[in-house]
């Protein structure tokens, strides 16, 4: 910089005496003194320019003419405040929104899993072909057969959830339990916060029971005691040695809840259950790929394994076969359409902020189009000017990117309070580096999108037109009201897909909700009871328990319509199993008829309102001692009895091991939509809870006493007969309805509010667009009713002019919308992506707003005094 | 100047008044109004250099240590800026005078093929 004002000095006395001693030069030559000047002045050029030319030798020009832009936009910027504030906010809710989008898309999707090397972590699972849902875990047999059978894998470790009951320390509670063979924490890759992790020998059977605690609840539960380590803690009323624990930041992600507590596989009281071949797909088993490895060749080698299986234990594994997938897709991957559909949406919203802001960009490069021309006589070239008026917006697309980035602050905040539950990872989910890195681009995308094309025109816009132009009335040139006109239609047909999207998931989500599920919630609360297994082991323990409650419960008055079912509907999942028909011919080999188990007390369809269709239903008769009975579904008996009459064949099922029973049909009930509102009802066949008893389940009651006093009652009951029963996920049959739409509700409700916006960005923006032409057409408007053209016909003609734009962006819309909705399809439930009355509704509702913005400014034009028009000058 | 002057004269092709402004240098120091009269006279006042710009050439070859700058007084005794050329200039006039002369050789032979082609 030194060098710089040394080398510049004198530079103006330089050229000064240069000229000087020209004009000496010629004099001396014989010219005037006059001519001498002009001449010396001819030859050596542009002074100014030259000066300019020689500093920017020594400076980095652009930086210089960077930072001159930059105060320069800022200026003008504060000189027109009102156009600054609505480009600002609009920008910043737009942004906004993007960003907070995106902090959920990459916390939820993109984010490496914190695991060591996670992309050679694979999610082993078996599949079976008959089953709509494809992706069932492996049974422990099959994991162990996969665990010393391959060479793909590193190593393999399972894991399936449970929960244990806590006591000894405070009130007694139900932890949620990640039961794992020893591995799982060295395929993971990670460290333990203190102690150990697993080590082989706590994987054997018959060694002594140890437990890893998380750090949360050593924190919460264990008040962060540094001696917890090598203390023995009561679980299901069972000693368990603490060897570790796990910092908070450790999830095995295989859970949508946090995990409390970690055992060997081996202490879980089901794990004798879980060993038999028959013993059902539960193992989630994780693999680390070796290095080298690929997906195709581990996949190879369990196709191999699989038809290794299948022909050794026909029974229980033809038509089953074992799959590899990266581990992150199995977690997030099921999210991904309805999150990519909402980045999509917010980024439209984006799109139309832009268009709307670089439309009034325009409508102020033609109010500035004086200075500009001034600017362009002056000297400055083109690219000088386009550069110029682009610092501009990239300052405003800097200032809603930064005021965008506070409130996407705030939007996270408020999305993660109604996020849905079983969205994976949405811990993770805030504002950091790399979405502070995504809101950076978008500003300066933005500024170019919606700067671009106004700084294009007013560079190129004539210098005459320009400062004839300062007057304001004279025609604006073609281009940049072809260029408005364009980007009001850009606007509507945005909105236009924007809308539709919204219209279609808000028209399934209505089907949804209204759509029966064959029992009535109302006055039904719910809660959840989980025997500690190690003191209630046998199942005369789990149904006098449950007995015992249901009598308390129906002792009380106002209470008598109670029962208890595993699993409620809705509710944490549906039990699929196999069955067969006794009498019917053997099916072939691979094939099996699958329906949803359901154990239930006899109150339990009077309780949730499922109708009895024939037959009869469960009785206090159909007890442990009594013939094995079964109440089947219309589903199911449509299905498996087609034209025939269930009642009194025999159904050969059971939950395992206890797979082979034979149950009599006694009724058939009405159809329920258990696994989820937006399935069709799955045939179901319901057994008394006494013949088919678990250590626990839900308890559900039918009263008007009001939700609060229910609970109250349960839990009063409950602790009557242990008081160390923890009762829990108290809460109304309702509430469970809702909670079970909830991915549904959040992303139709954020859809609606991006459609929304949508709608008032495109409203403004066509305002804008015609409030302008009426503005500027004033005296053009003047002079036809100076001629005799009559209010009403103004107005036409005005509205003729919104509605040409209107109609325009309507047709692009929809044409954009049928393209772009099927991506929706796969979210839409009894809507067609396609579906005509949300476009027609969609088109008619932006439409009528549409031409509402038109309307006021056609109004003002209507109201033009043509003398005044005349007059204005 | 008439018209038909102007049409006498070319054009700087870019780039050749460094090379110009060096070869004047060669003859020793020179300060800037000297300079440009040096190349209009030398060229018989074919080479049209619009005197100004030789300022930001100056200080481009400056910039690049070809040349360096005293102060001295000049013929009609003002304190002036003279310029002078380096070892480095020297050198590099050197290097593209080279070039120049074989890419004027190369034009030339381009635009008179007749006098090798011409001959059957």
């Amino acid at each position: 910089m030194r060098r710089r004002e040394r080398m510049l000095a004198g530079l103006d006395e330089e050229i000064r005496q240069h000229i000087e001693t020209e004009i000496e030069d010629s004099i001396a030559r014989g010219m005037t003194p006059g001519e001498a000047r002009r001449a010396a002045l001819r030859k050596f050029g542009n002074v100014s320019r030259v000066k300019e030319e020689t500093r920017d030798v020594w400076t980095a020009v652009w930086l210089e003419q960077f930072w001159q832009d930059v105060r320069y936009a800022l200026r003008t910027l504060r000189k027109s405040p009102g156009f600054t504030a609505v480009a600002a906010i609009t920008l910043a809710l737009a942004i906004g929104a993007n960003t907070a989008i995106f902090s959920v898309v990459y916390a939820v999707l993109l984010r490496p899993l914190p695991f060591a090397n996670p992309d050679r972590l694979v999610l082993v699972f078996d599949s079976n072909q008959r089953e709509q849902d494809p992706f069932d875990g492996l049974s422990y047999a099959d994991f162990e057969e996969c665990r010393e059978q391959n060479r793909a894998f590193t190593d393999v470790a399972a894991n399936q959830e449970h929960q244990l009951t806590l006591t000894g320390v405070g009130e007694p509670t139900v932890l949620t339990t990640n039961v794992v063979t020893p591995e799982l924490f060295s395929v993971l890759g990670v460290k333990p916060l203190a102690g150990r992790t697993f080590l082989p020998e706590d994987g054997k059977r018959g060694a002594a029971p140890v437990v890893i605690v998380s750090e949360n609840l050593w924190r919460s539960r264990f008040g962060a005691d540094p001696n917890l380590v090598g203390r023995s803690i009561s679980l299901d009323k069972r000693p368990f040695t603490v060897v570790g624990i796990m910092p908070a930041s450790f999830r095995s992600l295989l859970l949508v809840e946090h995990e409390d507590i970690w055992i060997p596989i081996v202490q879980d009281p089901m794990f004798g259950k879980w060993m038999s071949r028959a013993g059902g797909h539960w193992m989630r088993v994780i693999a680390r790929l070796k290095p080298g490895v690929s997906l195709a060749q581990a996949q190879a080698e369990m196709n191999t394994l699989s038809a290794r299986l299948a022909k050794e234990f026909p029974a229980e594994n033809s038509g089953w076969s074992i799959h590899v997938e990266p581990l992150q897709e199995s977690i997030v991957g099921f999210a991904r359409p309805a999150l990519l559909v909402l980045l999509g949406a917010v980024g439209l919203v984006l799109l139309i902020a832009c268009v709307n802001i670089a439309n009034l960009m325009l409508s102020r490069a033609s109010a500035r189009a004086r200075e500009i021309a001034v600017r362009i006589a002056l000297g400055a070239g083109r690219k000088r000017i386009i550069r110029q008026l682009l610092t501009e917006s990239a300052v405003l697309g800097l200032v809603g990117g930064v005021i965008g980035v506070l409130l996407a602050y705030g939007g996270v905040h408020a999305l993660s309070s109604f996020l849905p539950a079983d969205l994976p990872r949405v811990q993770s989910i805030r504002v950091d580096a790399r979405v502070l890195a995504f809101a950076l681009f978008l500003s300066v995308a933005a500024s170019f999108l919606f700067g671009l094309a106004p700084s294009i025109f007013a560079a190129d816009s004539n210098l005459l037109t320009g400062l004839k132009e300062a007057s304001g009335r004279a025609g604006e040139s073609g281009g940049p009201r072809r260029a408005r006109a364009f980007l009001a239609i850009s606007e509507i047909a945005l909105a236009m897909v924007l809308l539709v999207a919204a219209g279609l998931l808000l028209r399934s989500f209505t089907m949804l909700t209204s759509v029966n599920p064959g029992f009535n919630a109302e006055d039904v609360v719910k809660a959840d009871i989980s025997l500690p297994q190690f003191e209630y082991s046998t199942p005369q323990q789990w149904t006098s328990f449950s007995d015992a409650l249901l009598d308390r419960l129906q002792a009380e008055p106002g209470l008598q319509n109670s029962a208890m079912v595993v699993p409620l509907p809705l509710d944490e999942g549906n039990v699929n199993l196999n069955l067969k028909i006794a009498g019917n011919p053997p099916l072939p080999p691979g094939i099996s008829l699958t329906a949803d188990f359901t154990s239930v007390s006899p109150g339990y369809f009077r309780v949730m309102g499922i109708p009895l269709l024939r037959g009869r239903l469960f009785t206090e008769q159909d007890s442990e001692s009594g013939p094995r009975v079964t109440v089947i579904s219309e589903a199911l008996a449509r299905r498996y009895f087609p034209g025939q009459d269930p009642t009194g064949r025999q159904l050969i099922f059971g939950f395992p091991p206890n797979g082979n029973v034979s149950r009599e049909i006694v009724g058939i009930v009405g159809d329920v939509r258990d696994a989820a509102l937006n399935q069709a009802p799955s045939p179901m066949m319901y057994v008394p809870f006494d013949q088919a008893p678990f250590w626990g389940g839900q308890i559900v009651v039918k009263s008007s006493l009001g939700a609060a006093s229910v609970a109250g009652s349960i839990r009063h009951a409950t602790h009557e007969i242990d008081k160390d029963l923890p009762v829990t996920d108290i809460e109304t049959l309702p509430e469970t309805l809702r909670a079970s739409v909830s991915q549904e509700r959040f992303r139709t409700l954020l859809l609606g509010l991006f459609g929304v916006t949508a709608l008032l960005l495109a409203a403004v923006g066509i305002f804008g667009v015609i409030s302008y032409s009426v503005a500027r057409r004033t005296r053009e408007l003047g002079i036809r009713m100076a001629l005799g053209a009559t209010p009403g016909r103004v107005l036409k003609l005005v509205l003729t002019e919104s509605a040409r734009l209107v109609l325009v962006g309507l047709v692009l819309g929809i044409i954009g919308a049928l393209g772009l909705t099927r991506f929706l399809s796969s979210l839409l439930f009894q809507v067609h992506a396609a579906d005509p009355l949300t476009f027609l509704g969609v088109a008619a509702l932006l439409s009528l707003v549409a031409l509402f913005a038109c309307y006021v400014p056609a109004r003002r034009a209507m109201r033009v005094d043509p003398l005044e028009a005349l007059r204005y000058e | 100047m008439s018209t038909q002057e102007q049409k006498r004269r070319i054009e700087l092709l870019q780039g050749t008044l460094d090379l110009l402004i060096l070869r004047t240098l060669l003859l020793g120091p020179a300060h800037g109004h000297a300079i440009a009269r040096a190349i209009e006279l030398r060229s018989d006042d074919v080479l049209q250099v619009e005197q100004g710009s030789l300022y930001p050439a100056l200080h481009r070859l400056i910039k690049r240590g070809w040349i360096s700058v005293v102060e001295g007084v000049s013929e009609n005794n003002r304190r002036a800026k003279f310029y002078r050329l380096t070892p480095k200039g020297r050198r590099q006039l050197t290097l593209e005078t080279g070039k120049w002369h074989k890419l004027a050789g190369a034009i030339a032979r381009i635009l008179r093929p007749s006098e090798q082609e011409g001959k059957p």
